[in-house]
């Protein structure tokens, strides 16, 4: 797409790369004042594994969001993928494999609530998704009895778990390098599909313009259905991804994702100019929020003033992505 | 009462590239119902909205008792007792209030006073305009719950509420069953007789206009060209010649092509809420079928019915003799049936994509390697069909809403024409498209006659119908009022059927 933009002006340059500027302008500033500390390669990959959740779950949100869709229960619905996933490994000793698989199927098949709220039932997506963000959580607090699901721990029917520790497979996926790989791969597989299939195509077809897209005989529905699993399977991945870092999988674990990948969606919508949720922009996104707050946090601010910076920068590529919009 | 007059005085309105108003000389007063006709096109609506304050680009004058007043702004307008009752009733009313809030609307706006809402004062004003024109309607009732009949009149109660001594109503009647329509009728004479005003009746439908109008104004290519009084004597037949008048559009050749046997049928096809009743038409191969009908008459909902977009409730559709379902869109375009719809810009062309991308849109699939995009394929297709539709882009990567609006009318077609369908349903392809495209996307639909294919062609453009179909059938109402051969029939032919007379079958 970047291939049409020849004649855009400075302005408009400004505008669609300004999360990328302001990634850059944060590597300076953070290079300049604590320069040993933040360049250092052990700090670079402690940004990046911070990244990879966020980034997993915005890809997730990417893909629903490009046809003009939303999900408001993907985290809550990772946080049962991560239950699901945690006691299938440690309650029932099944093997990481058959853990992730399970964990899997039974996102999926949770997931089909959401899309039958939405397609069947009709219910504007982000009503449907805000309603079953509860339906989650009570579903997976009963499911885990209330706590959480960790080494040490028992049933919730008080009965020993066949695993009492976790093995070094388990804890490898949440550290660098496999969390990273884990990101660039679902990045990756991501973009291939939305900018290189026939199907991701539809989905920005569908998002720009339904009508249109319908009469072009393109299946809607099943083309929002699509989005939907691809986005199911990223929240699956998400969820284990936090299960394994955490070393367990705590009561709402995955909730507080939602709003930071959210947001890396809208900040990366704008980069290079693709006005709409791209792969390549929500892993850009995701990076400035993490880069921030590391650099942040190695400049010794105080971490409980953190949020307000972080927002205030967000505030700043949303404005940047929006006004190039309001120009056309 | 005091006559009140309301005129024009060579008023002119120029849009880019249309004159739509050229030297008005138009005058209504008090006390009478005057219907103003013409066909699509004809000025009919820029005139009403230059006096609702809709089309303040105008030059000329308006005069109002003979002085010239300034009616630039809506608001202006209704100060001067102008109101009018557009034709998309739902666009005027908030649905989720109730009726008395709708009629009283203008006074809680423009009247300044307690920020309070007098609920008890606010029902009975309102119960009291209702019943001044002798509406029987509850005011508590939301206005999204009532028919759109009754909306129409919590509209025009609106109006008279206001100060209003004219009132326009824009195609009141196209939406309306006969017995709503009788209704509003016993309405408009009934405010003819107790208020000072005058109403301004615009329809397409001859025969109600000599029903209830004392005068008629004939509008053509943005001219008046006659006012005449209704008589006992004045026939439908007669303001029909008028409005057409003698003058004929650029003659668009047709090309001979050889009529096959029959490749595509509808029986009894009923849908669309009810706007398609009881439709049979067949298309053979090779051949031009013409909708004819005026707006609103169920063309576009016939075209979008068969194509799956709107749902079907009755009816069949055959293509080879076979009987097909066509649920969706998308079985359509399995089933090779193709629909360029009215809407260019919110239905025909993705708008956001690139003109690349819009010419493969409709069979994607033909352009993947194991589902995978293969660019190479689809930018050479989309250079082959730029360079046969002289498609004018600067490359087949600028974003399709750049183009102009013939060249983005000639991407939605290319886009079939890449899919290679059997069916092209053109549902008014020459909108908005200046004369030079307009020759382009008939040299193109007469080129798919000649591989064989069969064409719909929809348009409210009669002309054209005239010159580049086979075969006509003319729509009135959701229905098939006639079928003609195209080398028999006349503008005034279709005509008298478009305007609901019914042909009586031979």
């Amino acid at each position: 797409m970047a291939t049409v933009k020849k004649h855009k002006h400075f302005g408009h340059f400004m505008l669609d790369w300004a999360a990328v500027i302001a990634l850059v302008l944060c590597f300076i500033i953070f290079t300049l004042v604590k320069g040993k500390f933040f360049m250092s390669s052990n700090n670079m990959i402690n940004i990046l594994r911070a990244m990879s959740i966020t980034t997993v779950f915005g890809i997730g949100l990417t893909v629903t969001m490009s046809t003009e869709g939303f999900d408001m229960s993907a985290c809550t619905l990772a946080s049962v993928s991560a239950y699901i996933f945690v006691s299938m490994y440690l309650w029932y000793g099944l093997s990481l494999v058959m853990s992730i698989v399970v964990s899997l199927l039974v996102t999926l098949v949770l997931h089909q609530l959401t899309m039958f709220l939405i397609l069947v039932c009709k219910i504007p997506d982000m009503l449907a998704t805000a309603a079953l963000m509860f339906v989650h959580q009570g579903l997976g607090q009963w499911y885990i009895g209330g706590g959480a699901v960790s080494t040490g721990m028992r049933l919730p029917n008080g009965n020993q778990p066949v695993r009492t520790i976790l093995g070094d497979d388990f804890s490898a996926i949440g550290r660098s390098p496999w969390i990273i790989i884990i990101m660039l791969v679902c990045v990756f597989l991501a973009y291939m599909f939305l900018e290189h299939t026939k199907h991701g195509r539809y989905m920005y077809a569908m998002g720009g313009n339904r009508t249109a897209a319908r009469l072009s005989g393109i299946n809607v529905k099943k083309t929002r259905y699509m989005a939907g699993i691809i986005t199911a399977v990223f929240i699956t991945i998400g969820g284990i991804l936090v299960a394994s870092r955490g070393s367990s999988a705590q009561v709402g674990c995955c909730d507080n994702y939602f709003m930071q990948s959210l947001a890396a969606v809208f900040v990366g919508r704008s980069v290079g100019g693709a006005n709409r949720p791209n792969a390549l922009g929500t892993l850009i996104g995701a990076m400035l929020v993490s880069t921030l707050e590391n650099g942040l946090t190695i400049m010794a601010v105080s971490y409980y003033i953190l949020p307000a910076v972080k927002g205030a920068v967000l505030c700043l590529a949303l404005i940047a992505a929006f006004a190039s919009k309001k120009e056309e | 009462m005091n006559k009140i007059t309301l005129g024009t005085r060579k008023v002119t309105m120029q849009f880019p590239g249309v004159i739509a108003l050229s030297d008005v000389d138009f005058e209504v007063s008090t006390g009478e119902i005057r219907a103003v006709v013409g066909a699509n096109g004809a000025g009919k609506s820029t005139l009403m909205k230059v006096f609702a304050g809709a089309n303040p680009g105008y030059t000329g004058d308006v005069l109002l008792n003979g002085e010239v007043v300034e009616i630039r702004s809506p608001l202006a307008a209704k100060k001067l007792g102008i109101q009018i009752v557009y034709q998309e009733v739902d666009v005027a009313l908030v649905p989720t209030l109730s009726v008395g809030e709708n009629v009283m609307l203008n006074d809680m706006v423009m009247h300044k006073g307690s920020p309070m809402v007098n609920w008890r004062k606010l029902h009975t004003d309102a119960k009291e305009v209702l019943d001044r024109l002798n509406i029987k309607l509850n005011t508590r009732v939301l206005v999204k719950d009532l028919p759109l009949a009754q909306k129409q009149m919590v509209l025009i109660a609106r109006a008279i509420q206001s100060q209003c001594n004219f009132l326009i109503l824009d195609e009141p009647t196209a939406p309306l069953s006969n017995t709503e329509t009788e209704d509003l009728f016993n309405l408009v004479t009934h405010l003819k007789e107790t208020e000072n005003i005058a109403i301004i009746f615009i329809s397409h439908r001859i025969n109600e206009i000599i029903q209830i109008c004392d005068n008629y104004t004939v509008m053509r290519n943005g001219q008046i060209v006659d006012t005449s009084p209704i008589t006992e004597n004045t026939t439908s037949q007669e303001i029909v010649e008028k409005m057409l008048g003698r003058t004929f559009e650029a003659f668009i050749p047709k090309e001979k092509v050889e009529i096959g046997d029959k490749l595509f049928e509808v029986k009894n096809l009923s849908g669309a809420d009810g706007k398609v009743n009881n439709v049979s038409f067949y298309v053979r191969r090779g051949e031009i079928v013409g909708i004819a009908g005026l707006v609103g008459a169920g063309k576009s909902e016939l075209c979008k019915t068969i194509f799956g977009a709107y749902k079907k409730t009755d009816g069949e559709i055959l293509l080879n003799g076979e009987s097909i379902k066509v649920e969706n869109p998308s079985k359509a375009v399995a089933h090779n049936i193709a629909l360029v719809p009215e809407e260019r810009r919110k239905e025909g062309v993705l708008v956001e994509e690139d003109v690349a991308f819009n010419l493969s849109a409709a069979n994607l699939g033909d352009f993947c390697t194991f589902n995978f995009l293969n660019r190479k394929k689809i930018n050479e297709n989309a250079e082959s069909f730029v360079k046969e539709l002289r498609i004018v882009t600067p490359s087949i990567r600028q974003s399709v809403k750049n183009l102009s609006g013939g060249n983005q009318q000639k991407v939605a077609v290319g886009k079939w024409l890449a899919a290679d369908c059997k069916l092209y349903m053109f549902d008014e392809p020459t909108k908005g498209v200046d004369v030079g495209a307009k020759q382009e996307i008939f040299r193109l639909i007469n080129d798919i006659t000649k591989q064989g294919n069969g064409v719909v062609y929809a348009s409210c453009e009669n002309s054209e119908i005239l010159s580049i179909t086979d075969r006509i059938y003319v729509m009135f109402d959701g229905e098939i009022m006639a079928e003609l051969v195209t080398a028999d029939a006349t503008e005034d032919i279709i005509m008298n059927y478009a305007v609901g007379n019914k042909a009586e079958k031979a």
